[in-house]
């Protein structure tokens, strides 16, 4: 679990709000009260309920933290035909690499927003329920999501739309989501026979021209001709390795 | 002259093993469709070019087709960039090749309207239709920008082709920067065939052949003053998987400077290197503001596969006196651009994903920055130094977003759809036509409607008076001799088409003159 003492050492900053900022004060008066009382309340040391089947270890985020993605991608991403839990298909890896890839200040400030979403006090003074998110029920989770997608508070639907984006971006970049989309995935590559030349633009055209050679298709999907079946290994990537759990 | 020049090369900076110095006539800072030109023009004069650019270097074999890969590699601040609020989602490409690297291919030249009120109303003089004709017309010759077939659109464009019939609306194909595509689908994760001209197969090709040293990963931190002008710009390398400095430098003593960083990066490099001695530097910034429409149909659409954009209307670009206009393109649509865009969560979130086969996307493009009292967005820095977006929307503003809504769901209807859906975290769901009165009581505000961007613009405008502008009608810093800009963050608002030809062909009209420059 989290150590009391984070919560006293850090101001609470949503993703976009200027360090030195008492940004907090913004949210009101429930706000004001979070902030005054910090991490002394016996309600922001309620524990973190840990997601069956982690599979660390993680780059950058706590067991924890990654708990609370998950339990929210469930409610994002409920269970229905077709579509693969978020644990089936490494949205706790996937979401872990997401923000490992971010610049340290980004990374600090998601993981604030994580502990204060899943926070009972948080939870308690905004939408008066007295679990941490991870701890509460399927219906009492939606009302804790929706009460920060629909708040009058800029702050918390930001705060909403950055884990919403973060969860979903995870969930659907796995090609295994992809089949209840009705998405078939990218073009097929290495289909035999030579790509279309580049040729270099010739004279400039009396007219406009509007037709070139076309490429012909045959099924709904496209295929990439004269291209290797996999894109050629080479270094200096821009993405961490792929870790194997 | 160029013959006898050996040729230069694309050097990745995170591999430097120590501090590279660099003493060209010339340093460009940023590859894009800016950079590229300039890059290319002056080293085909023979002029010794270095370009500095942040991004890494990915030619087409190294491109993968696939979302999670392409937005963390070849997007600004790796896919997250968003005004600070998070309200609008900004999609801004990065890498050697600039945002031409995962744009959409769509070209037009800038309207000969708006140049006419950058004339009257900013104070631009000397660019106007005549003297940028045959610019355009080279870089169209260049970039092979011609018409895309109209029996070649995909059923994603077909909405917009055949709904503005039926609604005798304005509609034309769109003219695209390609050669050899194979009409797939993917611009916008970088084409893995070398399809489309980008700025880095074209100018920047032609530049290195003709001598130009590019650095990759190389990360401009400032510019150095010397009275009044700068002595050098200041570069770390950065580490490809982590995007931190790898402790490396590139420091580049040129005679001139060219920043071509973009509307939100050269106004950054000019504030984190203290310059902004009007107060100018990074105000009325414009976006375009987008708003999108997900229709279902009873039929395939596949908006993943084929040319993104081919069909685009203008038949709202004019509103009249006291409104924005808008225009109406389409989007492509990929599992993660859909996921974090549709509105809602759980359940309802699903239902409109699982329909994503037969869904057709439209946007709406609102034309900011011609209000009189519009100031439009600020770029900033964060007190950690990282640049920060502000976007002030007007009622005018949502009004035009609101009608574009309307105008992109009538579109829908119009070529048969079955239900249109909103892009509102709560949606607003539409059967029919008599249904679009519903958008009028939809909450239009920040974080309610999604909102994106892919044209930032402005933040240097261009003008005559050096309190209310940055760089004067000829794209040379007020203040400094020896800089010049040239980029999008030009403009003195926003354009009304897609800006990539217009920066193309003002960078091919600028170089004319900063050649001159260097003496």
């Amino acid at each position: 679990m989290w150590r009391r003492s984070r919560y006293r050492r850090e101001r609470i900053l949503l993703p976009g709000e200027r360090e030195g900022r008492r940004t907090f004060l913004k949210w009101g008066l429930a706000g004001t009260v979070l902030l005054a009382v910090g991490g002394g309340a016996w309600l922001a040391t309620r524990r973190t309920r840990p997601a069956a089947g982690l599979s660390g270890p993680f780059v950058l985020l706590s067991p924890e933290e990654v708990s609370v993605l998950v339990a929210l991608a469930d409610r994002l991403v409920p269970a229905r035909a077709g579509f693969p839990a978020p644990l089936d298909v490494d949205v706790p890896r996937r979401v872990d690499a997401i923000i490992a890839m971010s610049a340290e200040p980004v990374q600090k400030e998601i993981r604030q927003l994580i502990r204060l979403f899943e926070n009972a006090l948080a939870g308690f003074l905004l939408d008066g329920q007295l679990r941490t998110f991870t701890d509460a029920s399927p219906e009492q989770q939606d009302a804790r999501i929706r009460a920060w997608q629909t708040s009058r508070y800029t702050l918390r639907r930001t705060g909403y739309k950055a884990l919403k984006k973060l969860v979903y971006a995870a969930y659907y970049g796995a090609p295994a989501t992809w089949g209840a989309l009705g998405y078939p995935g990218p073009p097929a590559r290495g289909l035999p026979g030579p790509a279309p030349a580049r040729q270099k633009p010739a004279e400039p055209p009396a007219e406009e021209p509007t037709r070139r050679a076309r490429v012909p298709r045959e099924s709904a999907v496209p295929e990439v001709r004269g291209l290797d079946p996999s894109p050629a290994p080479r270094s200096g990537m821009d993405l961490p390795p792929e870790r194997k759990p | 002259m160029s013959s006898a020049t050996p040729a230069g090369r694309i050097l990745d900076a995170s591999e430097l093993k120590r501090d590279a110095e660099e003493r060209p006539d010339v340093c460009v800072v940023g590859s894009g469709p800016g950079g590229a030109v300039v890059a290319a023009r002056l080293a085909a004069r023979g002029l010794r070019v270095v370009v500095l650019e942040e991004g890494g270097h990915y030619p087409p074999e190294a491109m993968r087709m696939d979302e999670a890969w392409a937005y963390p590699s070849l997007y600004q601040e790796r896919g997250h960039r968003a005004t600070a609020d998070l309200a609008i989602t900004v999609l801004q490409g990065r890498g050697v090749g600039g945002g031409t690297l995962v744009n959409w291919t769509t070209s037009f030249r800038a309207p000969p309207q708006v140049l006419r009120h950058w004339a009257e109303r900013h104070g631009v003089s000397g660019l106007d239709e005549k003297v940028l004709e045959p610019h355009f017309a080279a870089v169209e010759q260049r970039l092979d920008i011609h018409a895309w077939p109209v029996e070649q659109a995909n059923a994603n464009n077909r909405v917009v082709w055949d709904g503005a019939a039926k609604l005798g609306w304005e509609r034309a194909p769109t003219r695209r920067n390609v050669t050899a595509c194979q009409d797939l689908g993917y611009c916008g994760t970088g084409c893995p065939v070398g399809g489309k001209n980008t700025a880095d197969l074209t100018y920047l090709a032609d530049a290195v052949r003709d001598g130009a040293r590019v650095f990759a990963r190389a990360r401009v931190t400032r510019l150095e003053k010397a009275g009044k002008r700068v002595a050098a710009v200041h570069a770390q390398a950065v580490d490809a998987a982590t995007g931190r400095p790898t402790g490396r430098k590139v420091v580049v003593r040129p005679k001139l400077v060219v920043l071509s960083a973009g509307a939100i990066g050269t106004p950054e490099i000019l504030l984190r290197s203290g310059y902004d001695p009007s107060g100018r530097v990074g105000k009325r910034t414009f976006l375009h503001p987008v708003v999108a429409s997900f229709a279902m149909f009873d039929r395939p659409i596949l908006p993943f596969y084929g040319a993104p954009q081919s069909i685009a209307s203008h038949h709202f670009a004019d509103r009249g006196p006291g409104k924005l206009g808008f225009f109406v393109e389409t989007a492509p649509v990929h599992p993660v651009l859909a996921g974090i865009s549709v509105g809602g969560f759980g359940a309802l979130h699903e239902e409109q994903m699982a329909g994503l086969a037969s869904s057709s996307a439209l946007i709406a493009l609102a034309i900011d920055g011609f209000l009189p009292e519009e100031e439009g967005g600020t770029v900033s820095l964060r007190g950690d130094g990282r640049v920060r977006i502000d976007y002030a929307f007007r009622p005018e503003t949502w009004e035009a977003l609101r009608e574009g809504n309307k105008a992109i769901a009538r579109l829908q209807f119009a070529a048969g759809a079955r239900v249109v859906r909103s892009l509102h975290e709560d949606p607003v769901v539409m059967r029919s036509e008599s249904d679009l009165g519903l958008l009028d009581k939809a909450p239009w505000e920040p974080l309610r409607a999604a909102v994106f961007s892919a044209h930032p613009m402005g933040g240097c405008a261009m003008g005559r008076d050096p309190e209310r502008s940055v760089v004067d009608s000829r794209l040379r810093l007020h203040w400094l001799e020896n800089v010049y800009v040239v980029d999008g963050s030009v403009f003195p608002t926003s354009l009304g088409v897609n800006p990539q030809e217009t920066i193309f062909g003002i960078a091919h009209w600028a170089s004319d003159h900063i050649a001159a420059a260097t003496g």
